[in-house]
């Protein structure tokens, strides 16, 4: 195997050899020919510079106006192509999407048919014609394409979307985010564009032999020229030439392509590390203003009035939509994938707007038709969108830098910040530097940092793993009680909704399924879906026989208050959570079961029981007592916990 | 809002769009008519693919295209993968050789190919030491050949190393794991996840050979290829509409070739030039 294996690496290694000789040995001969006396003699007959001298008298205008071309090629298509891919990656309408087909057209156009057809529709503009204008029209057609999807291959890859809706979270207007956000994120894109568009254009001869005039040779026309007059010594001088242009060029290219990652420090998931990388916030700790007095209320009410949002082909994201949040409180909206509620938190951030007859008020202000940038929102998103092209601190200070705060309050404010979150140490990173969980710190520091109306956090700890969500949803807790700042908190994780909401939320289809205190969504759930979602619930079907409900396993006494005893005797469905139900001593318990599983969690098991009801029925009991399946066990249920839901 | 920044938008899309429009859709619409504007009017197309001159012109482009296609599919397939699979001292300075010639004008490549198998060229001095007979090829089809070959490789080796890097490294692992020898690995795993590269660069390669000017115009071959014949009869001949007829017919031959490969092998053909 191992011989085999080296014998197939032998050949094709051989068969790359002859492939790269193939391929240099004439660059090789072409420097011999070039530096000897004698082509035919060859290294024998002696070096010299003369080809190169005569080079220079004969071309050197060729070298100069193609350096010109070049140069005014690369600034053009900078200028028209970087906006334009921009455009295309933001705005994809038909007219986006026909530029893009058509862009590739040139690369199978072939250049004398461009160069044709230049001539044909210009060539009646004499000076047009035979200026060197003329052929850079071609080479900007010719690189155009290049350059465009360069960057549009760029701006695909870097998350473009979240960075800006970032910066406009943080008050930055179209421009600013154009220049600030997009160019600066695109560089390496622009960059590999440029040198592609440079090196093409010094070596265009397709279409540039057509468009060119006795005046306006550039040097690949001169090196046909050369070739042409049959004296290699001086064709090779000059392609000589020619190749100490472009090898700088192609390995600056060679330079670009490669990817380059900052050092990351790795952040360990264990809570003991965890606590060292990340020192644990405290709510004392937060900026002076905003200390005394416990719970100060310094956000805005918020109001949402029949916020509907149907998308363009017409799927309803959100069903018409009546949301009432206090000052300072904290609203989580609670959901499964797809529900609305990041479309939701998107309409109160700005970020897309409802439909007509939908209003978004900040306290008494309607803020429907005020863009993102203008609403005084802070926003931590999913992904962060922490900018990558700038460092910790320039990060949380890009708000106040947008909102025009002059340098030392500015410093200020990001050193408090800084220290609020416990990162200051980390200020000069660059954000790829950074650990999920600090991340996630900067992101709320730079949410926070130009004092937000309204704090809106989308799934914030989803990117995180498990401990270190528990760790810094107490940290998020105390942060949002301690500013008493406005926040609307997504998520889907019910344990995140309990903990950290004053009111819930809970949402399912586009709809609001229920809203309430966390114990009231917990106790009190008013649908199957709310009941289900949050925790687990079991199913006891059976019959009302007078005050008992009578089931195949057993029945249940009802207590006189219960909402279940509605007086009918037929059919009936009521659940109950887990942990109001216990295993007990035989006789003492409402219904006989089978154990179908046991699951240890350590601090309970959790026991899975059927012949009862058509569902198995989860029981929780703590203690250390094991179960084996098959094994018989009874069950008591508090009649005062049995619910009644709708499906 | 909204609308503002549509406005916006427009307003960094438009110049690119003025520009093209006016430098290359407006020019091309005029090529098209201009071809229709000789004495024979639409029916130049069908002189265009029935006078033996023409018609063998572009058989032999098309010909020469696709011959010089296959041989550097299979050529770079094999560096390409050779390179991105094995790790060796001096790898990069390969590479580097291997990809030098990607910024060479097509004057410059058949520079290179006179060099090599031309009336002074290293392969005539080595053929007549060995057989006395000096061995020229640079002015006939294989010179030509080698010629596009030359600007090929460079090309398609780096796209297809792009598109061998992306491979699943464990695919082939589980392939192995299942017990099929490097062979059937090749078959079964490598070359079906190397096809959408390979088709696309190949539709590059293949649009890139029915264009070349350079390299035949400084060869001087004695076969014509179709961008030389549209050069003499619009240069030399004077006959404007017949060669935006054969311009027009050369375009679409290459378009049609782009565009074939992008259906069959997804969007990212474009991308790859």
């Amino acid at each position: 195997m191992q011989k085999t294996k080296s014998m197939l690496f032998h050949a094709q290694f051989l068969f790359t050899l002859l492939v790269c000789a193939f391929l240099i040995v004439p660059v090789v001969q072409s420097v011999v020919a070039g530096l000897t006396e004698n082509f035919i003699m060859g290294v024998k007959s002696g070096l010299t510079l003369r080809w190169f001298v005569q080079v220079w008298s004969l071309y050197r205008d060729t070298i100069f106006l193609s350096i010109l071309i070049a140069l005014t090629c690369l600034a053009v298509t900078l200028i028209l192509g970087v906006p334009a891919a921009y455009a295309m990656v933001k705005k994809q309408n038909r007219w986006t999407r026909l530029f893009e087909e058509l862009l590739v057209t040139p690369l199978a156009v072939p250049g004398l048919a461009i160069a044709l057809a230049l001539i044909i529709n210009y060539g009646g503009f004499t000076g047009f014609r035979t200026s060197w204008i003329f052929i850079l029209v071609g080479h900007v057609i010719f690189t155009l394409p290049f350059m465009v999807r360069s960057v549009i291959a760029i701006m695909n890859s870097v998350s473009l979307k979240e960075f800006e809706e970032g910066a406009a979270s943080l008050g930055a207007g179209f421009w600013q985010r154009f220049f600030q956000v997009v160019i600066p994120n695109a560089l390496p894109g622009i960059l590999a564009g440029s040198l592609m568009v440079f090196t093409l254009s010094i070596g265009e001869f397709n279409l540039t032999w057509m468009l060119h005039t006795p005046m306006t040779k550039t040097l690949p026309v001169g090196l046909a020229d050369s070739y042409a007059s049959m004296r290699l010594e001086i064709g090779s001088a000059y392609t000589i030439i020619f190749f100490l242009m472009i090898i700088p060029l192609l390995i600056a290219m060679q330079w670009v392509a490669k990817p380059r990652q900052r050092e990351f420090v790795m952040e360990k998931s264990h809570a003991a590390t965890g606590a060292t990388v990340l020192r644990p916030i405290a709510a004392a700790s937060c900026s002076p203003d905003q200390k005394e007095g416990g719970r100060k209320l310094s956000g805005t009410a918020l109001r949402l009035v029949n916020c509907a949002k149907t998308f363009v082909d017409g799927t309803r994201a959100l069903e018409p939509f009546n949301l009432k949040v206090e000052a300072g409180e904290t609203v989580v909206i609670l959901g499964p994938s797809g529900c609305g509620k990041t479309t939701l938190l998107r309409i109160i951030a700005g970020l897309e707007s409802p439909d007509s007859d939908g209003r978004v008020y900040f306290g008494e202000d309607d803020v429907t038709d005020v863009p993102i940038e203008k609403r005084n929102v802070g926003m931590v998103f999913q992904s962060y969108a922490l900018f990558p092209n700038m460092t910790v601190a320039e990060n949380i200070a890009y708000g106040l830098k947008v909102r025009g705060i002059e340098a030392a309050p500015r410093h200020q404010r990001v050193s408090e910040m800084l220290d609020m979150m416990k990162i200051g140490q980390l200020q000069n990173r660059h954000i790829d530097q950074l650990s999920g969980g600090q991340k996630q710190r900067v992101a709320l520091a730079r949410a926070i940092a130009v004092r937000p109306k309204v704090l809106l956090l989308d799934e914030p700890l989803t990117a995180l793993d498990a401990k270190l969500r528990d760790l810094l949803r107490v940290e998020i807790d105390s942060l949002l009680r301690s500013l008493g700042i406005t926040a609307i908190y997504v998520t889907h994780d019910q344990s995140e909704a309990m903990a950290l909401g004053d009111r819930i939320v809970v949402m399912n289809t586009a709809r609001v399924a229920q809203v309430g205190s966390p114990r009231e969504i917990y106790f009190e759930p008013q649908t199957r879906f709310v009941a289900e979602f949050i925790g687990t619930i079991n199913r006891l079907k059976g019959r009302l026989q007078e005050d008992r409900l009578v089931f195949p396993g057993g029945s249940i006494p009802l207590p006189a208050s219960s909402a279940v005893r509605a007086g009918e005797n037929g059919n009936v469905e009521l659940f109950f959570r887990p942990e109001h139900a216990a295993l007990v001593e035989f006789g003492q318990g409402h219904l006989h079961a089978t154990v179908v599983a046991s699951f240890f969690m350590g601090d309970r098991t959790r026991v899975i029981i059927e012949g009862s009801s058509d569902d198995y029925l989860t029981i929780e009991t703590k203690g250390i007592q094991s179960f084996k399946k098959g094994q018989r066990v009874e069950v008591a249920i508090d009649p005062g916990a049995l619910l009644r839901l709708d499906s | 809002m909204q609308k503002r920044n549509n406005w916006l938008l427009l307003a960094l899309f438009a110049p690119a769009f003025a520009v093209f429009v006016a430098f290359f859709l407006l020019p091309l619409a005029r090529l098209a008519f201009a071809s229709a504007m000789g004495p024979s009017g639409f029916k130049i197309y069908l002189a265009a693919i029935t006078t033996p001159r023409y018609l063998e012109t572009l058989v032999y482009t098309i010909l020469l295209s696709a011959g010089v296609t296959l041989v550097t599919l299979v050529i770079s397939g094999i560096v390409g993968v050779f390179l991105t699979r094995n790790e060796f001292r001096g790898k990069s300075l390969l590479v580097s050789m291997l990809t030098f010639p990607l910024a060479f004008p097509g004057v410059v490549v058949g520079f290179m190919i006179i060099l090599l198998v031309g009336r002074q060229g290293l392969m005539g001095d080595i053929t007549k030491l060995l057989t006395g007979e000096k061995l020229v090829l640079a002015y006939s089809m294989a010179g030509l050949f080698l010629g596009y070959l030359y600007f090929s490789i460079p090309r398609t080796i780096t796209t297809i190393m792009a598109s061998a890097e992306k491979i699943d490294r464990s695919l082939e692992e589980a392939a192995r794991s299942l017990g099929a020898s490097p062979w059937r690995v090749v078959k079964d795993v490598l070359i079906p996840a190397l096809v959408p590269g390979l088709i696309s660069s190949g539709a590059i390669c293949f649009a890139t050979s029915m264009g070349a000017f350079g390299t035949a115009f400084t060869l001087a071959t004695n076969i014509d290829v179709l961008p030389i014949l549209i050069y003499t009869e619009f240069t030399l001949i004077a006959n404007i509409a017949m060669a935006a007829a054969l311009s027009i017919v050369l375009g679409l031959i290459t378009w049609m070739a782009l565009s074939v490969a992008r259906a069959a092998a997804g969007n990212s053909v474009a991308a790859a030039g």
